[in-house]
């Protein structure tokens, strides 16, 4: 069964100059033990669209559609309600731990006070789940972690510690946000590992949200790609890493140095750049830096269609489509 | 001769009284219209090189001499004139400019400065300057938060142009862009190195765009460089055990599914680190040379160097006696 299916979320952010849409028109659906990737370049409202479904929006903002989880609605929980489930069942890690992470209280605080508050525990048994966590995401020496604070750690184990904290309450759900970008190669591999047998052993879904499409090939069971504030492609990384249909997703993949090419030519960059949302073009967004661009493109925004076994594209245009 | 050389370096600084060793003997050389790769995770000492190499921390020992002569850590002064040649590019462009004046203003500091070197007579304008960089001249009258991630990390590269530089050390300059702006900046980086004859120094923890783009990589580990050589062979054949780990941890956006390698445990703490190889705790080949002996750099030939035991033209393994004699 699905466990969390998003439809046409749309977010706005009411600004200086008027209300700007970030999110324009989202839909996808998660399924357990899943890790949903979610690619694009900053400003293509990646973030914005994950941190609406948890309710931690900027005052201002305006969120519309629908996000169902277990039979609820996630965008219309109030109070209790919602405070429960996000402490509990849907759980987020961020680019940098330390946002998460409280400077002055040692690890083994602040991981027991949340296992405390959710799920009751006495102090003592709280402090071994602590210990448990730590272990399970294979932080060395767990019992002397529980006495250290964040900044006598490095930043993968911070990382590492920062996903302890979001398990803490088995949650179903983990939304993680670049969580390897600021890591280096080999911490990164190992985060990656974590995930991958955290989904594989405990059933985890994962929405993982990277710019980088090497890390989406390694771990991503489907990906979504975010362009202006819409999705323009979407499928498993097997098919849509190798054989892109959107030509914004194919732009992404040949900007990358590929470190099998022998070739050493030209990087191929995307001429332009991605638009401010206050200022998106009409029809197709990408059609001012797209090369295959036709005159529909420049007036009708293309609708997210399958092509194919799990596929979607929205392109009115597709170049790329296999020949019969 | 090498534009740059830096001879046996060694950066040190106190933290809480205990003296750390951020670069321990380190030599490493630049040459013109070349761009050379310094890689290696964060804590290994890439950032406390590159400051030494262009005189922003004074080296604790060793020697850098630039264009035939023995730099001079920066003063409180104003730095001697031809030194003005070697700039540095730092990761968050944001943070080297200034908010308040348009770039234009900030790119003629240097042009008034007038640069020392041999091309100093050739003056530009900033709107050439601006050109070179692939931004329009009209840019000029802008501020820096107008511009988008990788046109301010061009404004940088075009400051640092201004003074007619030999060397630019970049320190991570592409880390915090999207693939395209990564790609465009790239592209310059080498148009540059070829057009003005530029030596440049890319400071980077991504493998995959410094195996594109440069010619030399450097690989360091805990202070020290453990492997050197021309960029395409020690990418087809690394031999040194921590390059083939760094090399093994990249994923690979090809749709494959597969995990990249963790390289098992952390960079140590620089304050103490372990004895002998520096990178045998985490080597998957370590045996018993490796915690007692420290590996010189053995030279491979062909420009190939490693700091590995395995590499030893004598045999990776050696009774400790033979050595003794050796010695004496």
């Amino acid at each position: 069964m699905t466990l969390l299916e998003v439809e046409g979320l749309r977010v706005k952010i009411r600004t200086e100059g008027g209300e700007v849409t970030i999110v324009d028109g989202v839909d996808y659906a998660v399924e357990p033990g899943q890790v949903f990737g979610v690619a694009g370049e900053s400003g293509s409202g990646k973030t914005i669209s994950v941190l609406a479904l948890l309710r931690l929006l900027p005052r201002g903002a305006t969120t519309s559609g629908r996000a169902l989880y277990g039979g609820r609605d996630l965008l219309r929980l109030s109070g209790r309600a919602l405070r429960r489930v996000r402490g509990r069942e849907l759980a987020m890690v961020f680019q940098d731990p330390l946002t998460s992470l409280h400077p002055m209280m040692t690890i083994g605080r602040q991981l027991s006070e949340h296992v405390r508050i959710h799920e009751g525990l006495s102090r003592r048994a709280a402090l071994a789940r602590a210990s448990e966590l730590l272990a399970e995401v294979r932080i060395p020496d767990p019992k002397r972690a529980l006495e250290a604070f964040p900044h006598q750690f490095s930043g993968g184990m911070r990382q590492r510690v920062a996903i302890a904290g979001a398990l803490a309450t088995r949650p179903k759900l983990l939304i993680a946000d670049e969580p390897t970008t600021a890591l280096d190669v080999t911490v990164q591999a190992g985060i990656l590992r974590l995930l991958d047998r955290l989904r594989r052993e405990s059933g985890l879904s994962v929405i993982l949200i990277t710019h980088d499409l090497g890390v989406m090939s390694s771990i991503a069971d489907h990906v979504s790609v975010f362009y202006a504030g819409r999705i323009v492609e979407s499928g498993p990384p097997p098919e849509l890493l190798s054989a892109p249909r959107h030509p914004y997703t194919r732009a992404l993949l040949d900007a990358l140095p590929h470190p099998e090419a022998e070739g050493r030519g030209e990087l191929q960059a995307i001429r332009g750049l991605p638009p401010s949302p206050r200022n998106r073009p009409p029809g197709c967004a990408f059609h001012p830096r797209c090369a295959y661009a036709t005159e529909a493109s420049l007036e009708q925004v293309p609708l997210l269609r399958p092509v194919g076994e799990r596929r979607l594209l929205a392109c009115h245009v597709d170049p790329f489509a296999p020949g019969p | 001769m090498s534009l740059l050389e830096v001879h046996d370096l060694e950066v040190a600084y106190r933290r809480q009284g205990v003296e750390v060793r951020a670069v321990v003997g380190a030599s490493l050389s630049l040459e013109r219209g070349k761009i050379a790769g310094l890689v290696g995770e964060s804590g290994c000492g890439k950032s406390s090189l590159a400051r030494a190499v262009v005189g922003l921390v004074e080296p604790a020992a060793g020697e850098i001499v630039f264009d035939g002569t023995a730099l001079s850590p920066l003063g409180r002064g104003a730095r001697p004139r031809h030194e003005t040649r070697l700039q540095m590019v730092f990761q968050n462009p944001y943070s080297s400019l200034n908010p308040r004046r348009t770039i234009g203003s900030q790119i003629g500091d240097g042009l008034r400065l007038g640069g020392g070197g041999e091309r100093g007579a050739r003056r530009r304008s900033v709107g050439e300057l601006l050109e070179q960089v692939g931004l329009p001249s009209s840019a000029a009258g802008r501020f820096p938060h107008q511009f988008s991630g990788g046109q301010r990390q061009r404004v940088a590269i075009a400051r640092a142009l201004s003074v007619d530089p030999s060397v630019i050390v970049l320190d991570e300059p592409l880390s915090s862009l999207d693939a395209s702006a990564q790609a465009q900046v790239a592209n310059l980086l080498v148009g540059l190195a070829r057009e003005l004859d530029l030596a440049l120094l890319l400071i980077s923890h991504d493998l995959a765009i410094v195996r594109h783009i440069a010619d030399r990589v450097f690989v360091m580990y805990l202070g020290q460089i453990v492997e050197e050589g021309p960029t395409r062979e020690v990418w087809a054949a690394p031999q040194h055990p921590y390059t083939e780990a760094l090399i093994a941890a990249i994923p690979h956006a090809d749709g494959s599914g597969t995990l990249p390698e963790a390289l098992p445990g952390e960079v140590p703490d620089p304050a103490s680190p372990p004895p002998g190889c520096r990178f045998h705790p985490r080597c998957p080949h370590v045996f018993d040379r490796c915690p007692t002996e420290v590996p010189p750099l053995y030279e491979l030939g062909a420009g190939r160097a490693s700091a590995c035991f395995l590499r030893d033209p004598l045999g990776p393994v050696r009774e400790p006696t033979t050595i003794h004699e050796g010695v004496r």
